[in-house]
């Protein structure tokens, strides 16, 4: 078998110009360099903006547990990560208000514009990286959630985690429109503020008397919801000492704005004396 | 013109026998018969179940199951006497006695000969409903919009509460609710109607009758609804959450009855959107053929129709624990409150695309209109709602991530939810190509599409935080909540919504929108909406739950930015109203096709006669020939391409 080229067939055209040239070409265009251009200075503007959620987030006092460290660290990359994508979306659109110019008129402008019907490389290219984006930030905020919720104990008892110190078990209970701490541990010593002592693991039963509540630990980045009928879990390693809020984050009726109270991170000793003083003694 | 034409042409098919005058009962009926039915019916209800039936038992839990059932047996006898006064069951029963509709009856009832009284009757005509959606939404957006000023008023005055609790609770979830509803309606209403089958080369829907009837249900389902704040409330967000929903007073009920009327109304408009579109397009109009706006429309009517029920049926058990003592959601006799969560969420996430989709879809309508190119990548468009409607069904878990119903739960919902991220991407670089070196003429739609896309970005970045469940732990349930949703529903998708019906407005109304006066309100509201929401995320990023009255010192200046911001939306959106009602009243009278469109409805005149078209349409092209071809590409290189795909360069 031959595998000449028959004569007849027509040559493949020669003149078009190779990849290279075409991309040179085009990122030679003016309009190219300004939205390139435009789109760096936004994403430095973008970036930053990670800084300033941060610094919101920390004016009260946070972050006080390692969880809420995890969280602002995957707000910055998140930021970081999502910025170009937001940015060139912003640049063509600056482009497009004051870079290829408008048309002023009533009547509707006889000139047209290039009939870009699609382009291969621009939905490919696009596909690709906003896929990419996702699969990033599935992936992140899985290894996320899977370290949260062993920082908080996820699902597992206080009394099975092989932490040298032993956790403090917490049981939480939300009702119209307050919250009432037990120490199970502590004699079932109550209390309507939360005392916990630092770097010591504190496992909490939540659970509800009346209608949903949110129990939200603000500064420790914890929230769960506190169910009638149900118990939920969470817990949290305060790292630093001081008074911390706690609030309700589900409508419960009337007083729900009112429905919070503190957490207060205080040393061991204090905890223990604190404990005596509620009629309680530390059992280790 | 063959065989058809030849069969209407035959003498010998005999007609139904014309009883009495033409329209029959619904030539008396009206909006006035239709509210005297209405509150007759419901008073009737009311003094029997009052007077004759032994009520008053009283339900373990809460709250007493006679007057609840008292209370819902009322509203639904509003809302069927109501239905009866305007004339929607006459149909049925003509058919009934076997009284078929005459060719004159039919046309009677599409408002033929009525002047402007056909807008306050059970007319089937698809442009007189439009119509009709459009003053309703406007309505429902007046209400929230007046709600939305006193929650700002109660969160500005942080010295002290100016409603008491009961009535600002209701007033938020009223607030929520009216705004959901009317932001359902405000495209797939208005423009699903009137536009979509003049769009498609279409003489109505599929279904005139289900038009009206959808119509009037929806007008039916408000007053119980509003009436609420009136009835002790429902101290409930527009979530309606139980138990506290079964606590609640018996204005619950009005959320209650009302959901459950509306998704009847919302399924019937669904079935009529989806039927019109897949079965009425003109000949030659293929799906590639059909306009983006249409597939979108589509897409939404998919969604409702789908998704809706859940939301009916959470709504009718919740009911039902209220008025005959079930306890489906009342754990203490073995319901689950979670039960209630997923039934709402199943419809409520989906629902947010309902009312972004066909905005989105809109917006593209009007860029490619507006930048003279075509649509940049139909087919992206295309599998970028698919993917929308696809992946919808599976998201709802992301807004219970902080439950604990089902801890695990967290990570494939939190995979599906950064999955329906990259269909959304595919529209936006659709709206992008589409601006790719586009001149744009400078007119206030196009304008506001800009601010929507900048909207947009915003509303991207708070939502990739908060799809992660790690970050939503601290964000679930706080005010940043309320600024991202806003930013999304409101920034994009009611001013997408704004330029979406000024666009269409020439055709809708026969006048100009004046953009000069329209041109201040939208950019005051536009302004005063980055402040308030910008702050309110700073508010929640603070750590500042959602749905309170009072709230730390370390709040108080973000709200108050907040409050100062919001008045100013107020006054813009006044300015736009006013805007809207002066050019509809006396603006400059419109052309048939103002913008040079070339979509089918710019092609039949203006104001557009009772069958639309003086002959079908036929479609040899899709709608987006705009444009020259491109410049930059060698005249070798454009021979090469196929007539239907000019790849430009890039
Ligand atoms: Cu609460």
């Amino acid at each position: 078998m031959s595998i000449e080229t028959p004569v007849d067939q027509p040559e493949p055209p020669t003149n078009r110009p190779d990849p290279t040239h075409r991309m040179k070409e085009w990122f030679s265009r003016d309009y190219v360099r300004k939205i390139i251009a435009i789109f760096i200075v936004l994403t430095i503007i973008i970036i930053p903006i990670a800084w300033l959620v941060i610094h919101f987030l920390e004016l009260s006092g946070g972050p006080a547990s390692s969880i809420m460290e995890e969280l602002e660290t995957t707000i910055f990359v998140f930021t970081l990560v999502s910025a170009p994508l937001m940015a060139i979306t912003a640049a063509v659109l600056v482009y497009s208000l004051f870079g290829w110019g408008s048309i002023k008129s009533e009547e509707p402008p006889m000139q047209e514009n290039p009939a870009i019907r699609t382009n291969a490389v621009a939905v490919i290219g696009w596909t690709v990286a906003t896929s990419l984006l996702a699969a990033f930030l599935v992936i992140w905020g899985m290894v996320e959630l899977a370290t949260i919720t062993a920082d908080s104990y996820g699902s597992t008892p206080a009394s099975q985690q092989p932490n040298a110190t032993k956790p403090i078990d917490v049981n939480v209970t939300g009702q119209q429109w307050v919250w009432t701490f037990e120490y199970p541990d502590q004699e079932r010593i109550q209390s309507d503020v939360l005392v916990v002592p630092i770097n010591t693991p504190i496992y909490f039963n939540v659970t509800s008397k009346d209608v949903i509540h949110s129990f939200w630990v603000v500064e420790m980045g914890v929230k769960i919801d506190a169910n009638p009928g149900a118990v939920t879990n969470t817990g949290f390693t305060a790292n630093k000492l001081g008074t911390f809020n706690i609030r309700c984050a589900e409508l419960c009726g009337l007083h729900h704005a009112y429905m919070e109270t503190n957490v207060q991170v205080v040393t061991q000793d204090q905890f223990d004396s604190w404990v005596r003083e509620q009629g309680g003694k530390r059992t280790v | 013109m063959s065989q058809t034409a030849v069969i209407h042409e035959h003498k010998a098919v005999p007609q139904p026998k014309q009883h009495g005058k033409p329209g029959g009962f619904l030539a008396q009926a009206n909006i006035f018969t239709g509210l005297i039915g209405g509150v007759v019916t419901a008073g009737v209800t009311y003094f029997i179940g009052d007077k004759l039936v032994p009520w008053g038992t009283q339900n373990a839990d809460f709250s007493q199951v006679g007057l609840n059932a008292l209370v819902f047996c009322t509203f639904v006898a509003w809302v069927i006497g109501f239905m009866a006064g305007i004339g929607a069951f006459a149909g049925p029963i003509r058919w009934a006695l076997g009284h078929d509709l005459t060719h004159d009856d039919a046309e009677y009832m599409a408002g033929k000969g009525q002047g402007r009284m056909k807008y306050w009757k059970y007319t089937t005509d698809h442009k007189v409903v439009g119509i009709q959606y459009l003053v309703m939404a406007l309505v429902l957006f007046g209400f929230g919009g007046f709600f939305a000023m006193l929650i700002r008023t109660e969160l500005g005055a942080t010295w002290r509460e100016v409603f008491d609790p009961n009535f600002y609770n209701s007033l938020i979830g009223t607030h929520g609710i009216v705004m959901i509803i009317a932001m359902i309606i405000v495209v797939a209403g208005p423009l699903g109607n009137f536009i979509m089958p003049l769009m498609i080369g279409a003489r109505d829907m599929a279904f005139p009758r289900l038009n009206a009837l959808s119509f009037w249900l929806l007008f039916a389902a408000v007053p119980p609804l509003v009436l609420n704040l009136v009835l002790g409330g429902m101290r409930d967000g527009w979530t309606a959450y139980q138990p506290l929903g079964t606590q609640a007073p018996i204005g619950m009920i009005g959320y209650q009855v009302c959901i459950i009327t509306f998704a009847f109304s919302t399924g019937i408009a669904g079935v009529n959107l989806i039927t019109t579109i897949v079965t009425m397009r003109a000949r030659g109009m293929t799906w590639a053929r059909t306009p983006i706006f249409i597939i979108g429309t589509l897409a939404a009517a998919i969604m409702g129709l789908v998704w809706f029920p859940m939301f009916q049926y959470a709504q009718l058990l919740a009911a039902s624990d209220k008025v005959i003592g079930t306890s489906f959601y009342i754990p203490q006799n073995g319901g689950s409150v979670w039960l209630y969560e997923n039934l709402f969420w199943l419809l409520g996430h989906p629902e947010v695309y309902v009312i972004i989709v066909p905005a989105t879809a809109g917006i593209m309508e009007l860029m490619v209109v507006f930048l003279r190119k075509p649509l940049f990548s139909y087919k992206m468009a295309i599998v970028g709602f698919a993917g929308v409607v696809g992946i919808s069904a599976v998201v709802w878990v992301h807004h219970m991530y902080m439950t604990g119903f089902a801890p695990q739960a967290g990570y494939p919902f939190m995979l599906s939810t950064e999955l329906i991220s990259i269909p959304f991407g595919f529209l936006v670089l659709v709206m992008l190509g589409t601006m790719w070196r586009g001149k744009a003429w400078n007119r206030l739609p196009m304008m506001i599409v800009y601010a929507v896309i900048f909207d947009k970005i915003i509303g991207g970045i708070t939502g990739v935080y908060l799809s992660d469940v790690p970050v939503d732990q601290y964000m679930h349930g706080s005010m940043f909540v309320v600024a991202h949703f806003h930013y999304m529903l409101m920034g994009a998708g009611l001013f997408g919504a704004m330029a979406v019906i000024i666009y269409w407005f020439p055709k809708m109304t026969g006048r100009m929108f004046d953009e000069r006066i329209g041109k201040i309100g939208f950019w005051t509201a536009f302004l005063a909406f980055q402040v308030t929401f910008l702050s309110m995320f700073v508010a929640g990023l603070q750590g500042m739950p959602r749905r309170v009255l009072q709230f730390d010192n370390a709040f108080e200046i973000s709200n108050w930015i907040s409050t100062i911001g919001a008045y100013f939306i107020g006054i813009g959106m006044l300015i736009f109203l006013y805007a809207l009602i002066t050019s509809w009243r006396n603006g400059k009278v419109a052309p048939s096709n103002p913008w040079g469109s070339k979509t089918l409805e710019w092609q039949t005149q203006t104001p557009v006669p009772l069958e639309n078209f003086p002959v079908l349409p036929v479609v040899t092209s899709d709608p987006y020939g705009y444009g020259v071809p491109d410049p930059y590409l060698k005249v070798e290189e454009q021979l090469d391409k196929d007539d239907n795909e000019t790849v430009g360069a890039r």
